[in-house]
């Protein structure tokens, strides 16, 4: 074989696991489930250091998810309700142009009263009673800040590392580092879902998951709710499968005789690719069965987990993929736009998204996967804390997108649980301790993986890039 | 990882060109340029460049005068050079680069610099920024092999690496090769039984000719122009409106078939609407300005999205026609190459008067685009939409007198009306805001009474506005540019829109030949002085893009940068002759293109022996011919041509071809227009791939490794995952093109018909072995299907078009399945 061995990964791995190939993973067998120090088609070198996280799960929380109501405890605000919010507080804050030119600021305190949960006391909304329920496996960020006014920016600001698309995701950057575990399934799976209502108008632009300038085999590959979960897996109309494996075995045996003549190494590579394809035909269906998933673990997950396409059947997809080996699941939820929306919307946005979120969490901890996996509860922006729209229309006012103060959290590889960092003024409005900015949190993400984000770089357009440009420090005070 | 990196570097450089580039890097003398500059703009430049608030120590290496200060590098004494001393310092605080930069020498780096200190530490600026001079065709070894001159430059440099050109390629791979790279169409079998056929000895260039000539030549060659110019038929975020943008790309395709030189190309997509009397034609040129992503999201900052805009078309430009990386400079004075924040904002000064807000503008649910716009209808359009104007202003004029009548009789009590609250605004019982008053007796007119008075008004209204919405979805006001609106443009600080700090007037960067006195200070006189001949650039990265399109790979690999961070290229000797060529030739495009696809280099096989393999993995050298995966529109184009079902028609709207279903609803949240996707049917199915819609925020599912068509792309990736496999077995236009191929075949004697389906595809006879397996191939699906006859007729079923019912369905399923097969090899979906 005159390819060796190096060009083989160089050329075919790193979005989609080798070991399928039949390939000798040199100093890996293929039950070393627990250890990816070397996973196939990783970098030399990397990882940096040892990882506390071998994988992630964002659950992606699109339209700006209010800090105010849910995790940024203010109670003196219940006092002040429609009292404008001082002119002291909002000196500075860039606002989106539809409360810029806003005379006065009623605040408009939390929809629901704050619960302390756990062991920890970590207040947040009873509207959350399952996240609460794993409040000790929690840190929660409540000093995150943003240099976006809106979402498509911000999005690709907190997912990209840049307001303009083009930029490599997080997780293409992590599979194009690390590689990939899975054996038969992509590196980096994404599922998109949204509220019941689609109240939301904002759409999930595939840059989200993008390569950006990596090749494109490190962009997420989205499973899909509707039909095929992954485009164009099931043979076509008329051909079995035993059928289909025929003429795979005619096609990579022309594909041989061929390369016998022209030498190219591509050509084996590209028989390894249908090979993989015809794998993934079996694998993805197995993925998606969930029939065989016990009741009780089920129910951790809610009613929704029945619905295929369902945020809930999505949490509990990212764990079967997190024992498959997959580096990053991408979990894209929408619904949390609330303008004027917020007394009828936000507590049925709840509603859907809680148990899941907090179910996921209590299933991964139950099989020990939490420890090596981590899981980020992100949104692009918070929202305001003084009312957006007519205060005495309450079926349709609610607040603006806010990205001076906002909150997230990150549970299990690597970081305190039952821990709160940072803190905002009295009308959660400006961060008065520990700000975390989005490079900080994509360096901290990137740190738990066992990346320096400063030495993760990609040189395009003679310059060296990375997910954090030449921003981003770790945030210490989360790492436990 | 920059440490990483360049020793990375240095290793694909050894790699690639094997035992003799070290040799030579170690026998001939150092070029500052090649050898040494790389080392330290990678190493130093950083902190030591350009950038004059990041320097440190004050001390710059990237000009004579600062290499030659405070002894920091004496010419012939490397031990007494502050440059060589703090890299091989031992002392933590003093090492060069600092310990915790990430970045190091490697040895054979540090052995690099001395040498050339030794030989006097020759400086030399960046070999891209001074002009191209045509280079003197080289002397070589190997006469009889050269063709025309680029064979002179190849064979030289495979002369001094001990290399042999391969053998000329067959007919039929050449004409498959000459016809896919210039037309993205395979030869038909008429044209290659013409070909084989042709004893004359011009009968290759007898093809060329035939294939410049061919309309479906530029709708090839605008495939990487479309990308570079981040061509859309969407705005790429909320609500992803279409646009009409279309109108432009068939103005690329036509230019291209024209040949049009590429000065004018340039001059009129750049600044059309400026050349004195513009024509239709030249102003719709300019669309390719406007061709950016578009924001019109709720609450956005229109300004701030206007710079988002301009630095777009900065970017834009200056990729695109110079190579070379401005971005950097939005915020700061480059790093590695001498571009000035000032030098920035000079040029997007040129772009900055063009009356629009920055938002995407509302035309109909369907349509967002943005001033200003060009009305590019047909006669019978601007008629029908003049004639629903007039009938929509009829009608309202008409509600409106209604109106005036019913409030009349209303007041007198003639007509009862029950509203209390009405009827005071009806008797102006209190004070009241007029306009307030009027409005809501307008509301309550049009929803309460309208539709009981003759003639129905207000439906009458509805239903022309309706038309005029359906006729405007349809009618193309293309973005285009003006410089209606002087501005006065600034450097921001920081690149933030916010914080204007010096103020500038529009100019070129100031490293590079000037503007000349006379040129307008505006987009022309940039339009103009990028294809001048005192640009160094320009001839560079075009004539580059160009040996990318052929070769897979640019002589600069680099093809976005060409900067000093750029690899230097192996053959730049070539890549001058070709730039000076392609300007003195008056920018002939299809002259250059001419020039490459007859050489000998161009013609030679493209097997990889793997003592090639060994020494140049990557092709840099041209002991061979390329062999890459073909781009996946032309994929999808090929099986379209090879079965049959491909519509030839140039140009038009977009079309919606196959696509697996929810695609675009189930990534758009929204309720303010449909998502839907708009199947076409019929003939629209089997356009080009150059005409489907390509919406922004979702691109065409079966076109993979595809640009984003977001920013500016000059370089396409390619790759092979286990997804494009499953697209080209499964999709349904290729099992469909599977069953069409089949049917061409069916009426040729048994054993003729997999060999001929073979020829159609790659333009060659299977040979014995192939043959062989084919037949076995075919066995095999044929039982399957005579097993289940059911089963065939369901194969048979995909796609629109019908299969011919004079074919016997088991038979023809089992030929479509092995026709499947071939449309997934390996050779189809390479170019070699």
């Amino acid at each position: 074989m005159t390819t060796t061995r190096r060009q083989l990964l160089a050329r075919a791995a790193a979005g989609i696991g080798l070991s399928a190939l039949g390939l000798p993973l040199g100093g890996l067998s293929a039950d070393e489930a627990t250890d990816w120090g070397a996973a196939p088609g990783a970098l030399p070198g990397l990882p940096h250091f040892a990882p506390k996280a071998k994988r992630v799960i964002l659950l992606w929380q699109g339209g700006g998810a209010s800090h105010i109501d849910l995790y940024d405890h203010k109670p003196k605000l219940d006092d002040m309700r429609f009292k404008d919010l001082p002119d002291s507080v909002r000196t500075g804050a860039r606002l989106s142009s539809m409360t810029a030119g806003y005379k006065s600021w009623p605040i408009l305190p939390a929809i629901k009263p704050f619960k302390a949960y756990g062991q920890s006391g970590t207040f947040m909304s009873e509207m959350l009673p399952h996240i609460g329920g794993m409040a000790d496996d929690i840190c929660l960020i409540r000093s995150m800040q943003t240099e976006a006014v809106n979402h498509a920016p911000g999005v690709a600001f907190t997912l990209t590392g840049s307001q303009v698309p083009g930029r490599p995701s997080i997780g293409a950057w992590l599979t194009y580092a690390l590689g990939v575990k899975a054996k038969d399934l992509p590196g980096y799976v994404v599922m998109t879902s949204t509220d019941k209502g689609r109240t939301c108008g904002q759409l999930f632009y595939e840059h989200y998951w993008g390569s950006g300038f990596l090749p494109s085999r490190f962009q997420g590959v989205r499973f899909r709710a509707e039909g095929e979960p992954v485009l164009y897996l099931r043979d076509p109309a008329g051909i079995a499968p035993p059928q289909m494996r025929d003429l795979l075995d005619d096609i990579s045996e022309l594909n041989h005789h061929r390369f016998e003549t022209q030498g190219d190494p591509e050509i084996e590579t590209r028989i390894a690719q249908y090979e993989m394809a015809y794998q993934m035909q079996s694998s993805v269906p197995d993925l998606l069965d969930i029939d065989k998933e016990p009741k009780h673990v089920l129910d951790l997950y809610g009613p929704d987990v029945q619905r295929r396409g369902s945020f809930a059947f999505h949490c509990l997809l990212a764990r079967r993929l997190a024992e498959r080996g997959v580096r990053c699941v991408q979990l894209m939820h929408s619904g949390w736009d609330q303008h004027q929306n917020w007394s009828t919307q936000l507590e049925e946005q709840c509603r859907d998204t809680d148990q899941p979120s907090g179910g996921l969490l209590q299933d991964l901890k139950q099989r020990g996967l939490l420890e090596d996996t981590l899981v980020v509860w992100c949104t692009e922006f918070g929202r305001t804390v003084f009312l957006q729209g007519d205060r005495n229309n309450p079926k349709g006012f609610g607040r603006d997108h806010f990205g001076r103060a906002y909150s997230v959290w990150m549970a299990g590889g690597g970081v305190k649980g039952g821990h709160v960092h940072g803190e905002t003024d009295e009308f959660a409005y400006n961060v008065v301790q520990d700000h975390v900015h989005v490079h900080d949190l994509q360096a901290t993400i990137m740190h738990l993986m066992g990346i320096d984000h400063t030495r993760l770089t990609y040189r395009y357009q003679g310059r060296q890039f990375r997910l954090t440009d030449v921003h981003g420090e770790v945030v210490k005070g989360i790492l436990a | 990882m920059p440490a990483t990196a360049s020793r990375t570097m240095i290793l694909l450089v050894l790699a690639a060109l094997g035992a003799a580039a070290h040799a030579s890097v170690v026998t001939s003398a150092l070029d500052f340029g090649r050898d040494v500059r790389p080392i330290l703009s990678e190493n130093c430049f950083y902190c030591h460049g350009q950038d004059a608030t990041k320097r440190k120590g004050k001390l710059r290496l990237d000009t004579l005068d600062g290499q030659r200060a405070k002894d920091v590098v004496i010419p012939g004494r490397p031990d007494d050079s502050l440059l060589v001393k703090r890299i091989l310092t031992k002392d933590a605080d003093d090492h060069m680069p600092p310990l915790d930069s990430n970045r190091r020498l490697s040895e054979e780096q540090i052995q690099l610099l001395r040498r050339w200190i030794v030989e006097g530490a020759p400086f030399d600026g960046h070999w891209a920024y001074q002009a191209p001079q045509r280079p003197a065709e080289p002397k070589v070894k190997s006469q009889g092999w050269v063709r025309n001159p680029i064979d002179r430059f190849v064979a030289a440099k495979l002369d001094a690496y001990g290399l042999e050109p391969s053998p000329e390629a067959s007919r039929e791979t050449l004409i498959r090769r000459l016809s896919l790279d210039l037309t993205g169409l395979p030869a038909t079998p008429a044209e290659i039984d013409a070909f084989l056929a042709d004893t004359a000895p011009d009968a290759y260039d007898k093809v060329v000719d035939r294939l410049l000539a061919s309309p479906h030549y530029g709708e090839r060659m605008a495939l990487p122009w479309l990308d570079a110019a981040r061509y859309a038929d969407s705005n790429g975020f909320q609500q992803d409106g279409d646009t009409y943008q279309w109108v432009w790309r068939d103005w690329v395709v036509a230019a291209m078939n024209a040949d049009m030189p590429f000065d004018r190309f340039t001059v009129e997509q750049l600044a059309g609407d400026l050349l004195p009397d513009a024509t239709r034609e030249q102003r719709l040129a300019t669309a390719f300005i406007r061709n950016s992503l578009l924001n019109g999201e709720g609450g956005n900052i229109a300004e701030e999205q206007r710079y988002v805009l301009l630095f777009d078309r900065v970017d834009t430009t200056a990729t695109n026609w110079l190579g070379l990386t401005m971005a950097c400079a939005q915020c700061h004075d480059h790093k590695y190459d001498p571009i000035t924040q000032k030098d920035y904002y000079s040029l997007l000064a040129a772009f900055n008067n063009v009356p629009e807000s920055g938002t995407a503008g509302y035309i109909t649910a369907k349509i967002r685009s943005a001033d200003p716009l060009l009305d590019m209808a047909s006669p019978s359009q601007k008629a029908s939409k003049a004639r629903l104007e007039k009938e929509l202003s009829e009608a309202r004029e008409e509600m409106k007198r209604q109106q005036a009548a019913w409030e009349l009789r209303a007041t007198t009590g003639e007509d009862a009306v029950a509203d209390g609250a009405v009827l005071d605004l009806l008797r102006r019982c209190a004070e009241q805001d007029e306009k307030e008053r009027n409005e809501k007796l307008r509301k309550y007119f049009e929803e309460k009474v309208a539709d009981r008075l003759p003639g129905k008004p207000a439906q009458a209204v509805k239903e022309r506005e309706n038309a005029l919405n359906a006729l405007k979805d349809d009618y193309p006001m293309v973005m285009v540019m003006s410089d209606s609106k002087p501005r006065d443009s600034y450097i921001l600080n920081r690149g933030n829109y916010e914080s204007p700090k010096g103020k500038v007037s529009i100019d070129v960067p100031g490293f590079l030949p000037p503007l000349p006195p006379e040129a307008p200070r505006n987009r022309l006189g940039i339009a103009r002085w990028l294809v001048s001949k005192e640009q160094p650039l320009t001839p560079r990265v075009i004539v580059n893009r160009m040996w990318q399109t052929f070769f897979g790979l640019g002589l600069v690999k680099t093809a976005e940068d060409f900067g000093v961070q750029s690899e230097p290229p192996l053959h730049r000797e070539l890549l001058d002759w070709l730039a000076v060529e392609l300007r003195d030739s008056g920018w002939d495009i299809k002259h250059l293109q001419r020039l490459i696809v007859t050489s000998a280099t161009y013609r030679q096989v493209s097997r990889v022996t793997p003592a090639l393999l060994e020494r140049d993995p990557e092709n840099r050298l041209f002991a061979r011919a390329p062999r890459f995966r073909l781009p996946s529109m032309l994929i999808r184009d090929q099986a379209l041509a090879a079965s049959g079902l491909l519509v030839r028609t140039l140009g038009g709207k977009p079309v919606y071809p196959y696509q697996p279903k929810d695609i675009w609803d189930s990534l758009a949240i929204t309720k303010e227009r449909d998502f839907s996707y708009p199947q076409s049917s019929g003939p629209d199915l089997y356009r080009r791939s150059i005409y489907t819609f390509w919406r922004r925020t979702v691109a065409p599912a079966d076109m993979f490794d595809a640009s984003p068509r977001q920013t500016c792309k000059v370089r396409a990736s390619s790759t092979s995952t286990p997804l494009h496999a499953l697209t080209t077995l499964n999709d349904p236009i290729f099992v469909e093109a599977a069953r069409a191929l089949a049917s061409r075949v069916m009426a040729l004697p048994v054993h003729d018909r997999l060999g001929a389906a073979f020829r159609m595809v790659l333009a060659r006879y299977p040979d014995e072995q192939e043959s062989a397996r084919l037949e076995r191939s075919l066995a095999k699906q044929l039982a399957r299907f005579q097993a289940d006859p059911r089963a065939a007729e369901a194969f048979l079923a995909v796609g629109e078009s019908k299969r011919d019912p004079a074919l016997d369905p088991v038979q023809l399923a089992a030929h479509a399945a092995v026709c499947l097969g071939i449309l997934n090899l390996d050779e189809t979906v390479s170019r070699q």
